[in-house]
């Protein structure tokens, strides 16, 4: 066999093993909706992004959920209280897509590599919804999942709310914005272009973080939590019992006298996604901000 | 010798100018009349609460725990007649991290202030054990046996991670691994305190039985030496001090291989001689170390435990080169 023929084998070969392939592939892509017709509603929707697991919950129905993350209970029990009972629970694997067989997925742009490339094989598409660090990207992602599963008037009407909640703390701005800062004791402090600053700022506060040029997430040392002094300082709170290295070792004695009556704490769940309640997460800062000690820090 | 003389004279240069550049910088620049103001003016001001809250701790810290790694490197050198021993290299870091990781995760010093400076006491009692158990028969040898223990340690590390009830564990862990001293407040500081203070003594009263083992085992014996005694001594020693400092810390390495042999040029090979030269270099070092940190301007913190690795391996290298040329 010279080398032509060779060639011209192979490639027969493969055409014969990539046809049945290509008319499955084609057949399966066939049978699974347009994203954007908005017409055809998916009924297995299967989420693999904990922020796109609490948006699912609030547009559709659960019977139409085939499974959400392991990791969306908590946030969850925080946010819509028992929303999740009898949705099955995926880890984002490979394997769970398979099982699932779902009609649509929602990644986020990290979701794991083999998930889409099997995902891609089973027909079902992917789409993937951005997270959120701003209000503006929280109508643009609730808009864009409400139109993938398929549920566009829901999906305003959650926006709506939003914003009318943000039209009234916008109404009525404290007189004086409080200057905070979010100190967790693990030295990393949310700034500029994060949601927690989104939030604060709705809020009607000003994030001291948020001063430094470049700052989405920059360490912050005591020195310059001293200097900055901020009048009342914002702590998450996981939901997790269990101890962590911020919560037994990192307080020092000073700040925790100096903010003993300074201090708010948001549930980390409400911060850590952009949902359409993060409107209400800065309705509440603002009410707990209103409650901290007037004045400045002693020194 | 004029070297001789002088080395008390640079170390006590060197030394204060190393506190004097720790208690002047910071991640915020103050100008050094406005602390000088701050000590007299009516408190709390901000200067004041700086320098006297934030910036003393961290400098009596980073002396503590620098002159510990050179000690304990210097006493280990001598009794394992080895260049390359150190605490971070014979797995007595790790067991010290292994502790305190367990301390902090499993609740353990949430209930009980001294937890963590105690499980970091007992992960270094039990690694240095296992090394000097197991490493007794050579440079080599102990050397393997400190790298197996150091992995055994890591393995360990990473367990507790894997099985640690909260999720952030295993960032907040691998970060403050990393070791530093930013931030730390006067109680973390006397916590740790009386743990390394007995561990000194340990270490130096180690200092006679140092010299004769010179000699090699046998003859340190047929001189009247409990060797026993000495290992025991050397073992607590660094394992109280190492583990203490490692649990207010975290891991800082390298400090400990190299103040030894910074300081030999000047001060000769005898052991005894070099146990307290290297114990003041080691906290020159380390706060020069920090100083560095701080003065570096990134967004995130350079960590301390990064900063003497990447200067301390170049040095590890030199070592092995010079110990090659200087075996047949």
């Amino acid at each position: 066999m010279n080398r032509r023929t060779l060639r011209s084998a192979v490639l027969a070969g493969a055409v014969l093993v990539c046809l049945p392939l290509a008319c499955l592939g084609a057949a399966r892509a066939g049978r699974a909706p347009e994203p954007d017709s908005g017409a055809h509603k998916p009924q297995r929707i299967m989420s693999t992004n904990l922020c796109s697991d609490m948006l699912l919950l609030m547009l559709v129905p659960r019977e139409r959920i085939a499974s959400i993350t392991y990791l969306a209970h908590d946030p969850v029990e925080a946010l819509l209280p028992g929303a999740d009972r009898g949705v099955a629970i995926n880890h984002g694997s490979a394997e769970e897509v398979v099982r699932d067989r779902p009609d649509l997925i929602l990644a986020s742009p990290w979701s794991g590599a083999t998930m889409r490339k099997l995902a891609a094989q089973v027909g079902a598409p992917v789409a993937e919804i951005d997270s959120a660090d701003s209000f503006a990207d929280i109508r643009r992602i609730v808009r864009q999942t409400g139109r993938l599963v398929g549920e566009p008037a829901r999906a305003e009407a959650l926006i709506a709310g939003m914003d009318r909640t943000l039209a009234r703390l916008d109404a009525n701005r404290p007189a004086r914005a409080i200057d905070v800062a979010v100190w967790d004791g693990s030295g990393s402090v949310p700034g500029r272009g994060t949601l927690t600053d989104a939030i604060i700022r709705a809020a009607g506060a000003r994030n001291i973080a948020a001063k430094f040029p470049d700052s989405r997430h920059s360490s912050y040392s005591l020195e310059e939590l001293l200097v900055a002094r901020p009048g009342a300082l914002m702590r998450g709170t996981d939901g997790y019992e269990a101890p962590s290295l911020r919560d037994s070792a990192a307080e020092h004695p000073l700040i925790r006298a100096a903010y003993r009556d300074r201090r708010v704490t948001y549930p980390d769940s409400l911060y850590s996604c952009g949902l359409p309640q993060s409107a209400d997460a800065a309705a509440r800062l603002r009410a707990a901000l209103m409650k901290t000690a007037a004045g400045k820090v002693p020194w | 010798m004029v070297s001789r003389i002088g080395w008390p004279l640079a170390a006590a240069v060197l030394l204060t100018a190393g506190i004097l550049l720790s208690l002047g910088t910071g991640r915020v620049w103050l100008d050094p009349r406005a602390l000088i103001d701050g000590i007299v003016q009516p408190k709390p001001n901000l200067a004041w609460l700086i320098l006297a809250e934030l910036r003393v701790p961290r400098t009596i810290l980073g002396l503590l725990v620098g002159a510990t790694m050179g000690l304990s490197g210097a006493v280990l050198q001598g009794l394992l007649r080895n260049p390359l021993a150190e605490p971070g290299l014979l797995g007595v870091s790790a067991g010290a991290a292994l502790g305190a990781v367990i301390a902090i995760y499993f609740g353990l010093s949430a209930a009980f202030f001294l937890a963590t400076p105690l499980l970091g006491i007992a992960g270094a009692l039990l690694a240095a054990a296992l090394t000097m158990q197991l490493g007794r028969g050579g440079t080599l040898t102990m050397i393997l046996a400190g790298a197996a223990v150091s992995g055994l340690m890591g393995a360990g590390l990473n367990l507790a991670l894997n099985f640690a009830p909260n999720p952030y564990a295993a960032y907040e862990m691998t970060t403050w691994l990393l070791g530093s001293l930013a931030d730390r407040d006067w109680d973390q500081t006397l916590l740790a305190l009386p743990f390394i203070l007995a561990g000194w003594v340990c270490l130096i009263l180690t200092r006679r039985d140092l010299d004769a083992l010179t000699l090699g085992e046998a003859q340190a014996e047929s001189l009247g030496i409990d060797l026993a005694r000495t290992r025991l001594l050397a073992l607590a020693g660094t394992a109280l001090a190492v583990g203490a400092a490692t649990a207010v810390t975290g891991a800082v390495s390298f400090i400990g291989l190299m103040a030894p042999h910074l300081v030999r040029p000047f001060v000769g090979h005898q052991p005894s001689r070099v146990l307290l030269p290297s114990a003041l270099f080691g906290a020159i070092l380390l706060v020069f170390a920090d100083v560095a940190t701080k003065l570096v301007p990134t967004a995130q913190e350079l960590k301390l435990g990064v900063l003497t690795s990447l200067v301390g391996a170049p040095f590890f290298f030199w070592l092995v080169g010079r110990l090659r040329r200087m075996s047949p």
